[in-house]
């Protein structure tokens, strides 16, 4: 029944833990949640998830099926998108481009070269990026930059979305612009979503579930209001001199 | 049987030599995450430095080696600052940068010193006699002491200085020591001429047995590195242990194989690292 | 610049390539053969380190390896040259392949180092194994067309290196060419939208040294007698030079540079043995400087006037 599943995830750096037996679940069409202080292994987790470290113990799956050894690319060939808490386009590519790369590296091609230019088009003008076609990536500001990095882990057609704190850098207003794009997506595109945030605000409105991490473990877990409400999670935040 | 024991010892002092400087290669690495690929054209520099002193000039062999360590160090300070220092974050770069530099240093050797060895005076004349095994140069033993001191000496100003202990932080973790204030550039210029300068010394100090030509930096610089790459990258100990075993190994191969195989023991441990156990001895793999 | 006229000024210089015989005396046809040589080595390393940036020492040693198996076996099987040729070319090939699946995973700093140490390796064999390759008396080998005509090598080595060009051009123009640049600009990145890095990088390290390993045969054939400096780091370094001096990472950039540096080292010849020097001084203020090359600055001068944030893409998408 679960789309996502992490059991008993530990993961340490040179004698650091940074994840400790952690488990986690995310539902198909699911938007979850999963916060925390600093340094409380968020990144982490996505990244072991994502296929980028290997975990020293615990299994992932994908659809039942045991994907915790496979890389970044095959994981995204299953279905895995992510984005990253600092965009990463590729600068030297233009937008177009950018996305593009997203399309040719998927498991199933489209071999026409129109169909692959409509197909990018599509992507960019979800996310309002349609004028900057042949812009190169580095030109680009920040809230473009995330914008255009959405659309390129949206061009994998994932089944599942990581999203490392997209809210982070931008104003009220962006904030509302991403909101909806968020929603589109879920509309739209009908992908599971599995969010980072650092700070408990928006998060808390669109998340259906939360996952809270501090210190490499989950401390608490639940619909958004009940883990408000957790003396666990106050405390591990108020320890957070950033909030 | 004699012979096998001269052999291991030869192995164990140009051990000692591979084992500096590696250690200026593992220094640069960890301190700047620079691969400094004309670490080898610092050596012969530091070679020819020391002959020039002690030849031309007339300077004793240990004031013309002092001399010459002192210069390399502010060459390799000079290069960080000017050629160096724009590559920061670009490895690519930096790869290029010090391949050219090997290349115009050679260059600068073979104009200035010409195509034919050069060797700066011995220290010392005769050899002595090993526990009744074997006879040994005197020159080659007091070579090996001065290493091995100046071994020690490396390890003492990692551990007990302000600038080991800092480079040690920055080599651990580059953002935990920036963020612990800790000016990762203003040691980069520093750490760059004390690493090249390790390998200077190396030179000045192994010269008056083997001479030096402009050519001869390409394969103890290739060497330094399998050496750092067998030791583990990021390990100091590595270097020393792996920097004696290559020697040992490449002495007893050019002994029974050829000796115009030297290089080549030290591709196929390479290679065999890579193959079976990439983080080497005591270290982990950089990415 | 207005495509109509780029298209005019490229087929004029092909129009000048194309009748360099006729204008040139011997031993200018001479460097013209040399020069194309170098272009298609310095186009074919650019592949790697400009495209996919992986820094490459053995790409002169993929050239000796190609020059040698043709002329070893031309010689002592007495096949034709021209499918020597060939073998030359695979056996590069599969050390390049073999080399880069057992570095690539590793990632750049591992590559460098093995490929410096695998060129040593290559020098020092051919140097050592005298009764093979004749060590540095070198190597005499039979031409390859059977006869000797300058004129008609500079036309199959013109031929070859326009082959060449054109397909590294499709190449780097292809989905693959994006790919490439993808693992250029950002591994991470890449990798986490389904390509495959390593897979990537090891595509290009073999294709590049596969026209490494066929151009040395041609220019082996072509010289009557191959000697151990073809696999020098020397050699390396001058292919490394072009290439930056002349632009990375663009298709003129290579060209450029190897007809700048054939042409001025002829030109100083008298200072002969300062020229390595000399080249390497030019190549550290290039990337000091003008990290774009020759090909940089050009677009520099040419494009200073226009909307900066309007660029020229290279691929074949265009919004």
């Amino acid at each position: 029944m679960w789309k996502l599943k992490g059991e008993n995830i530990s993961k340490s750096f040179g004698g650091v833990t940074a994840l400790k037996e952690v488990n986690f679940g995310i539902k198909e069409g699911e938007i979850v949640g999963l916060i925390g202080p600093n340094g409380a292994g968020k990144t982490t987790l996505f990244n072991v998830v994502a296929g980028v470290y290997r975990p020293d113990k615990g299994s992932i799956y994908l659809d039942d099926e045991n994907v915790t050894n496979l890389n970044s690319h095959q994981l995204c060939r299953k279905g895995i998108a992510r984005t990253f808490q600092i965009p990463r386009p590729f600068p030297e590519l233009t937008c177009l481009e950018n996305i593009m790369v997203s399309i040719i590296g998927r498991e199933e091609k489209i071999h026409n070269s129109n169909e692959k230019l409509k197909e990018a088009k599509k992507f960019l003008k979800f996310v309002d990026l349609d004028n900057y076609g042949n812009i190169l990536a580095k030109n680009l500001n920040l809230i473009q930059k995330k914008r255009l990095e959405v659309a390129r882990a949206l061009a994998t057609n994932p089944k599942i979305m990581l999203l490392d704190e997209v809210f982070a850098g931008l104003n009220n207003t962006e904030i509302r612009d991403a909101v909806k794009l968020i929603e589109r997506m879920k509309n739209e595109f009908e992908i599971t979503q599995f969010w980072i945030e650092h700070v408990m605000g928006v998060i808390m409105e669109i998340a259906e579930r939360i996952i809270v991490l501090d210190n490499g473990e989950k401390i608490s877990e639940g619909k958004p209001i009940e883990v408000a409400r957790d003396p666990k999670v106050i405390e591990a935040y108020l320890g957070d001199t950033d909030v | 049987m004699s012979s096998l024991f001269v052999n291991i010892f030869n192995g164990i002092v140009i051990g000692t030599i591979y084992a500096l400087s590696a250690l200026g290669i593992s220094l640069i690495l960890g301190a700047m995450n620079v691969m400094n690929f004309a670490h080898g054209e610092f050596y012969i520099f530091g070679a020819y430095f020391s002959y020039f002193f002690s030849r031309s000039l007339g300077f004793s062999p240990l004031i013309a080696i002092l001399l010459s360590l002192g210069l390399i160090f502010w060459i390799g300070f000079l290069v960080e600052k000017t050629l160096i220092h724009s590559t920061y974050g670009n490895l690519m770069d930096s790869l290029i940068i010090t391949f050219i530099l090997s290349i115009v240093l050679q260059n600068i050797a073979l104009i200035i010193f010409g195509p034919y060895p050069k060797k700066p005076p011995s220290w010392i004349i005769g050899s002595i006699n090993v526990l009744d095994l074997f006879y040994y140069s005197s020159q080659r033993l007091i070579t090996f002491i001065v290493a091995v001191l100046l071994l020690i000496l490396f390890f003492i100003v990692m551990n007990k200085t302000w600038f080991g202990k800092i480079v040690r932080a920055i080599s651990a973790d580059r953002e935990v020591a920036s963020l612990m204030g800790i000016n990762c550039d203003k040691v980069n210029s520093f750490s760059f001429g004390f690493g090249v300068a390790l390998a200077g010394v190396a030179g000045a100090i192994i010269s008056p047995i083997f001479g030096v030509t402009p050519m001869g930096g390409v394969g103890i610089g290739l060497t330094s590195v399998v050496v750092v790459v067998l030791g583990g990258m990021g390990s100091f100990k590595g270097c020393v242990i792996g920097g004696l075993l290559l020697g040992i190994i490449e002495n007893i191969g050019v002994a029974y194989i050829s000796s115009g195989y030297r290089n080549i023991f030290g591709f196929i441990i390479l290679i065999l690292i890579l193959l079976f156990r990439p983080s080497g001895l005591f270290g982990t793999t950089i990415k | 610049m207005k495509k109509s006229n780029k298209n005019l000024l490229l087929v004029i210089f092909l129009g000048i390539v194309v009748c360099l015989p006729f204008l040139l005396d011997d031993y200018w046809l001479h460097v013209a053969i040399l020069t194309l040589f170098y272009v298609i080595m310095a186009s074919s390393w650019n592949l790697l380190a400009g495209y996919t940036g992986q820094v490459s020492f053995a790409h002169a040693a993929f050239a000796a390896i190609g020059a040698y198996i043709s002329g070893i076996l031309s010689v002592q099987m007495s096949i034709s040259p021209l499918i020597t040729l060939l073998f030359g070319s695979v056996i590069a090939a599969i050390f390049g392949l073999g080399l880069g699946l057992l570095c690539l995973k590793m990632g750049g700093i591992y590559l460098s180092l093995t490929t410096l140490g695998f060129s040593e390796i290559v020098h020092i064999i051919i140097k050592n194994e005298y009764e093979i390759t004749r060590g540095t008396m070198g190597l005499e080998v039979p031409n390859l067309l059977g006869f000797y005509s300058k004129t008609a090598y500079f036309y199959i080595m013109l031929l070859v290196t326009f082959i060449i060009i054109f397909f590294l051009a499709k190449l780097i123009k292809s989905d693959h060419g994006l790919k490439f640049k993808s693992v250029l600009n950002d591994e991470l990145a890449a990798s986490s939208i389904g390509i495959d890095t390593v897979k990537v990088r090891v595509i290009a390290f073999t294709i590049s040294s596969a026209i490494a390993g066929f151009a040395g045969g041609l220019y082996g054939h072509y010289l009557l007698l191959i000697t151990p400096e073809m696999s020098s780091l020397s050699q390396m370094f001058m292919i490394l030079a072009m290439t930056i001096i002349g632009g990375m990472g663009t298709l003129s950039g290579p060209i450029a540079g190897a007809v700048f540096l054939q042409v001025l080292s002829e030109y100083i010849r008298i200072f002969g043995k300062f020229h390595l020097l000399l080249f390497g001084v030019i190549s550290l203020l290039v990337i000091k400087f003008a990290p774009g090359g020759i090909v940089g600055l050009y677009r520099k001068i040419t494009q200073s006037k226009t909307d900066p944030l309007k660029i020229e893409t290279q691929s074949k998408y265009d919004y």
